[in-house]
């Protein structure tokens, strides 16, 4: 933007603490030479301090002035007596000198690089939409941000988008927190986005893949819920959207989809936690998605993560058949919780949803399944209850590394089976 | 008899149930036992009286991270559900660790306070645990084990998610009565159910639970 390079000088007067309160900024035009005549002189009067951006050079080319307040009317009034015509530009000097100087401490603070974030703390909501503008900076060619939709309160959906160009790869989705209340999702997305951005062009797995293969990953699915469960109740689970009749608010996100809607392992009921809402994907958060994928045409996995139980599973969880692809699902499930255990011992189950579980209707990832999406996959990560929900922070890194060779296992697979 | 898989779902309920209650009848300050792996899972469905789980299992003590027991258990969840918790039995393979030793370190330090003790959110929303409180978050949790099994079915699979609140009880004989509300977190419905219980301890006499209720859902606010 011209203001902005305009500006660095006004920024140095700024610091030496001269105010521009009220000071505003005029684009004048002057038609003939007469006119260019009258500004020049204009300019020549000591008096009023005007100080021009830009020169009057020619007619019809526009002229820059900066007005000081006390001299604004004087201005005015004769610019208008000579029919010189003119508009306002900066209405107060000042307060953009404030906004800017506030601009300029922000990227200050976002030019901190990606990769000193405190993986090893949980995060506000706005500290992690923060981050990822930091990640996007940082590796402007592997990574961008979409925004997918609003959340019910109106808070964007942010979706990273990991690619190295191509039209409409093969796609791999992936999203944490959902649940709200499942901070070490959150977390782990964090951890996991900045691992996929920082070892692409160094680890030859990473390379090859992201050479391949389009990452979409959202990391807080449920906006609403996560700062929720910061100001006010911890174990919030659901969206936050107002159900009509009940006094009760939210919606599973996890049992809102369009596969076994509304059967039996999920509740009709509004202020049940596992309440499937009005209709499938009446959630915002949920269609969301459901439009981006739908739309995409070409995701071929999708990794749903979850905590906690220490599982990783795939579809059904709707019913108790199993899906046509069991054999290869089950067996990729067991060669990746095999790495994921390699790492710090910790054990994981596997199986199907229904099985391992309980049966649920409605998830992201049957619907995932029955649209297509072949590898479709839920994470429920550590621990197995000792913490649950309020795994404590020091373990945030070991779970985000102990997930990643299993999260490599899918997608690698994923990346040496088309379809 | 059905053999199951030891990770299926019913199987992990039982043997979460049977864990909860070992974790009761073995408990204290100084011993947390939880479930470390289901071996072997079989069902015996009995006419007229229910569904029998024989269970193989592996527990851990939280203190001794390396040092698993092996135990057997047989879970007989009753007909009709809601009646009667259900039957549980269980067989300790070799001995348990004595924690006589912590157990009355823990009960000192805390007799020897000068006013009764009271917290609130353990662990708190970043999963901290402050070193003074962790013994009263062992208890809470060894006494929830009597609460889940009393209200454990078929369909259910309860962990103590929180404690909202602590506050000792004066006494004036020997034993320490803690007054908690915890939140449970029930695996199948997803809930979140506060709860209040009433809980004597005393090194010598084990974990009891004297009193507990449901709260009101709202009760959390």
């Amino acid at each position: 933007m011209k203001v902005l390079l305009v500006f660095s000088t006004i920024v140095v007067v700024a610091f030496s603490e001269q105010l521009f309160v009220g000071d505003q900024v005029l684009r004048v035009t002057a038609t003939d030479e007469e006119q260019i005549a009258l500004l020049r002189e204009l300019g020549e009067r000591v008096e009023l301090q005007v100080d021009f951006w830009r020169d009057p050079t020619k007619p019809g080319r526009p002229a820059d002035l900066r007005v000081p307040f006390p001299s604004l009317q004087a201005v005015k009034i004769f610019l208008e007596s000579h029919g010189i015509s003119y508009s306002i530009m900066i209405e107060d000097v000042q307060q953009l000198l404030d906004e800017e100087k506030e601009t300029m401490m922000l990227s200050r603070r976002m030019e901190r690089s990606a990769n000193t974030f405190s993986f090893d703390s949980y995060h506000t909501l706005d500290e992690i939409y923060s981050w990822m503008d930091t990640l996007v900076a940082d590796h402007p060619n592997l990574v961008s941000k979409i925004q997918i939709g609003e959340s019910y309160e109106k808070r964007p959906l942010y979706v990273l988008k990991f690619s190295t160009g191509g039209s409409g790869r093969p796609a791999i989705w992936l999203d944490t927190g959902i649940h709200s209340r499942e901070w070490v999702t959150q977390a782990t997305g964090v951890w996991t986005a900045n691992k996929l951005a920082e070892d692409y062009g160094h680890d030859p797995t990473v390379t090859s893949l992201l050479d391949t293969l389009d990452i979409f990953f959202e990391i807080v699915t449920n906006p609403d819920g996560y700062a929720f469960t910061h100001s006010s109740n911890r174990l919030w689970r659901k969206t936050r959207s107002i159900n009509a009749g009940s006094s009760c608010i939210g919606v599973d996100p996890n049992r809102n989809w369009d596969a076994g809607f509304g059967d039996s392992g999920s509740s009709s009921n509004p202020c049940s936690e596992t309440y499937h809402g009005p209709y499938a994907h009446s959630e915002s958060e949920v269609k969301s998605i459901v439009d981006f994928i739908l739309g995409h045409g070409n995701v071929k996995a999708l990794i749903s993560i979850h905590s906690y139980s220490q599982m990783l599973m795939f579809p059904y969880g709707y019913k108790r058949t199993p899906a046509p692809d069991y054999e290869e699902l089950n067996e990729l499930a067991k060669n990746a919780v095999n790495d994921l255990a390699a790492v710090y011992g910790t054990e994981y189950t596997y199986g199907s949803i229904a099985d391992t579980i309980y049966l649920a209707a409605g998830t992201t990832v049957d619907w995932a399944y029955e649209n297509g999406v072949k590898y479709s996959y839920t994470f429920e990560l550590r621990d197995t209850g000792r913490y649950g929900f309020l795994l404590p922070s020091s373990q945030i890194i070991p779970t985000a590394e102990e997930t990643w060779p299993a999260l490599l296992d899918i997608m690698v697979h994923v990346q040496q089976h088309p379809y | 008899m059905t053999e199951l898989p030891p990770t299926h779902s019913q199987a992990t309920r039982a043997a979460a149930l049977a864990a909860a209650y070992i974790r009761y009848r073995h408990g204290s300050p100084g011993r947390g036992l939880v479930l470390r792996a289901v071996h072997r899972a079989r069902r015996q469905d009995i006419d007229g009286v229910g569904h029998k789980y024989h269970l193989e299992l592996v527990l851990e003590d939280i203190f001794g991270k390396d040092s698993t027991v092996n135990c057997t258990a047989e879970v007989l969840y009753h007909l009709g559900n809601k009646i009667s918790a259900p039957d549980v039995q269980f067989t300790i393979e070799g001995e348990l660790k004595n924690t006589d030793e912590a157990d009355n370190i823990c009960y000192n330090r805390i007799k020897s306070l000068k006013k009764e003790l009271e917290a609130e959110n353990i662990p708190d929303s970043f999963g901290n645990v402050s070193p003074e409180m962790e013994p009263i978050r062992v208890l809470a949790w060894v006494a929830s084990g009597y609460v889940v099994w009393q209200n454990s079915t078929e369909n259910t699979k309860y962990q103590l998610a929180q404690i909202k609140h602590v506050k000792q009880v004066k006494r004036s004989d020997e034993y320490l009565e803690f007054d908690y509300t915890i939140l449970l977190h029930e695996n199948v419905s997803q809930e979140i159910i506060p709860w209040q219980m009433t809980v004597l301890w005393h090194p010598q006499h084990g974990v009891e639970v004297t009193q507990n209720s449901p709260q009101p859902k709202h009760a959390l606010d």
